[in-house]
């Protein structure tokens, strides 16, 4: 099964393409699923993939565990050591699950070089591979910030009251931050200066899904007045999360084909 | 061509009706601001584009009202100049319903400016001397002193006039240049992610420099509506930047587009460069809907129409304004895509100089 977009934009082939959109993008979410129920072997192999490729190059993992660590007593140092409120706690622990979180996922498309890429580009379908990658970093980094929870709660104390809705929040942030940094990284990885454009693409990009995620754990630490509700937030949250998987998976195909 | 001549002629009527048709009359403020009950007052009734002196004396009523059915009327008016005049109030020795104190709004309304009014123009204390004398405050309050004298009657003037608002006075003209910046702004990005997505079902360098030049004179708006908003915050909230949500998340909309030129630039093939700053602008305008329709209904906001609704309701407007408004988006809209294409038709002369065409 064809791709259209491999037609579309293939020069030197030159098979003119009629483009007509009202055609192209109702029909992407059904292909999505019929991809998805017929390649799920691709996704797998790929799956197993990064996680040899992860536990293989060891020292990678292990720079960003340290960075975390790091980082954490940075924040808690600067700080002066002063009681950290519990609103404080919260801006400081989004801001370094984001820092781990962007340098943890800008590896996925880079550590890996433009022939191995090409020989996956025979290979696979490229929305299986951006699926892989996708889940892949949704469980790293829900490693990371439990890591990070974990940590920073040593350090600076733990002011959660509602830990399980602090946990959903941390899984959602995952997702979210996986699907908007693995797409921009994948886009970055092409230019020469990846880490600055890493960083200036994704920010504003990131920044709805933090402000939700912020607010959210604003409840899940209790500084939210007790009438306030939260399902907003998480259909909110669940709806951003939803409009950027579906324009990366719309999208992945023409910034892979090279 | 005759889109270009419209657009000038609807900008120019945006600027020039707009700025030149007065106000409606206006109260701007009362001294003193507090008074107790049962007191005889004298208030003084500041006015705005008001003409107190051209209406007979005996004309000129004044109001303090506590609600739609309760007021209490100035017993003698004495007009000073145009904008100034005295009411001599006696105000009744209660409050209506027992409250210790409450805020009043003042109303004047004469045959030659009709009605106007100030809300929570006066704050009214109940006198404690009054409540010592007796028992509780309920069974000694009686609510004749303040239905006998009623609003009635009232003049209304129809004239073209834009409607007096408090604190915002004369800054109320910025809607007609604020606001259609935003409209011509989300007109051009739709207009750039039309030709990004045409780009990638089919790359023509036209298509994108297309995209480029929408993306580019959207942007120009965008700065412009940031700062005529800022001018007007200073002037309405007293500073120019009071990180109100809906500034934040315009400026963050502003770094979005940023980058998509830095992402242009980046690359040393122009096709690839080309190829993903289109994929880029298609994901960038997704995400600019949360952030400009979903986000800012999530938090208080200064701006009008604050909850629930990302820009102002209907009855901010009344017909004089719509008369101004709607043309002025209009005229905005078109020079906006009459600029673009004047970028696009220079990029496309530049690019076949260069070869790169």
């Amino acid at each position: 099964m064809a791709w259209p977009a491999n037609q579309a934009g293939s020069k030197d082939k030159a098979i003119p393409v009629k483009f007509i959109p009202s055609a192209y993008l109702p029909a992407t979410l059904p292909y999505l699923c019929r991809n998805l129920f017929m390649n799920w072997r691709h996704f797998i192999i790929l799956l197993q993939k990064e996680f040899l490729l992860e536990f293989r190059q060891r020292y990678a993992i292990s720079g960003i565990v340290l960075y975390v660590f790091s980082m954490i007593f940075v924040v808690y140092i600067a700080s002066a050591k002063a009681d950290i409120s519990p609103k404080i706690w919260n801006v400081l622990f989004w801001l370094v699950v984001l820092f781990a979180s962007i340098n943890a996922v800008v590896k996925s498309f880079v550590q890996e070089s433009g022939a191995r890429q090409l020989y996956y580009y025979q290979l696979a379908e490229p929305v299986m591979l951006l699926l892989s990658k996708i889940v892949y970093n949704t469980l790293l980094l829900l490693v990371l910030s439990s890591l990070s929870f974990v940590t920073y709660s040593v350090v600076a104390g733990n002011p959660v009251k509602d830990a399980g809705l602090f946990w959903l929040t941390l899984l959602l942030g995952s997702l979210g931050f996986s699907i908007a940094f693995t797409f921009i990284s994948s886009i970055a990885a092409k230019a020469n200066n990846s880490a600055t454009l890493m960083a200036i693409l994704s920010f504003p990009v990131i920044l709805p899904i933090l402000l939700t995620l912020t607010n959210l754990s604003k409840f899940a630490l209790g500084l939210m007045p007790p009438l306030a509700t939260y399902d907003r937030d998480i259909i909110n949250l669940l709806a951003i999360d939803g409009i950027l998987v579906t324009l990366t998976f719309v999208l992945f195909p023409f910034i892979w084909k090279d | 061509m005759w889109w270009k001549i419209l657009s000038v002629v609807l900008v120019l009527y945006a600027l020039s009706i707009g700025l030149l048709i007065p106000l409606k009359p206006g109260v701007v403020r009362v001294s003193p601001e507090t008074a107790t009950t049962g007191q005889a007052l004298t208030l003084q009734v500041f006015g705005y584009n008001s003409y107190f002196s051209k209406s007979e004396p005996g004309q000129i009523r004044v109001w303090l009202e506590y609600d739609s059915s309760r007021a209490t009327a100035a017993q003698t008016i004495k007009v000073l100049n145009d904008t100034t005049l005295e009411a001599s109030f006696q105000l009744p020795p209660y409050l209506p319903k027992g409250e210790k104190s409450t805020l009043l709004t003042a109303i004047v309304d004469h045959p030659t400016d009709g009605v106007s009014l100030l809300p929570n123009a006066l704050k009214l204390i109940q006198d404690t001397a009054f409540l010592k004398s007796g028992a509780s405050v309920s069974s000694m309050v009686s609510d004749s002193a303040w239905t006998l004298q009623p609003i009635d009657n009232l003049h209304v003037i129809k004239d073209f006039s834009f409607p007096y608002r408090n604190v915002i006075y004369e800054s109320i003209r910025n809607t007609y240049y604020h606001v259609p910046m935003w409209f011509v702004l989300m007109f051009l990005f739709i207009a750039s992610v039309w030709y990004s997505i045409r780009y990638l079902g089919k790359p023509d360098p036209d298509f994108d420099r297309k995209a480029a030049g929408y993306a580019e004179t959207g942007l120009l708006f965008g700065f412009l509506g940031l700062f005529t908003g800022m001018v007007w915050a200073n002037y309405a909230w007293g500073k120019p930047w009071s990180n109100d949500i809906k500034q934040l998340m315009t400026a963050v909309a502003l770094l979005i587009y940023l980058a998509y030129f830095i992402l242009r630039r980046s690359f040393d093939e122009p096709e690839k460069g080309a190829r993903l700053a289109a994929v880029y602008n298609i994901f960038a305008f997704a995400s600019l809907i949360p952030l400009l329709y979903i986000v800012p209904r999530m938090f208080a906001s200064l701006h009008p129409g604050a909850t629930g609704n990302p820009a102002f309701g209907s009855e901010d407007l009344d017909n004089t304004m719509r008369a101004v408004f709607y043309p002025s988006i209009l005229g905005w809209t078109l020079l906006g895509f009459w600029i673009a294409s004047l970028r696009i038709r220079y990029q496309r002369l530049h690019d076949r100089s260069h070869g790169l065409d």
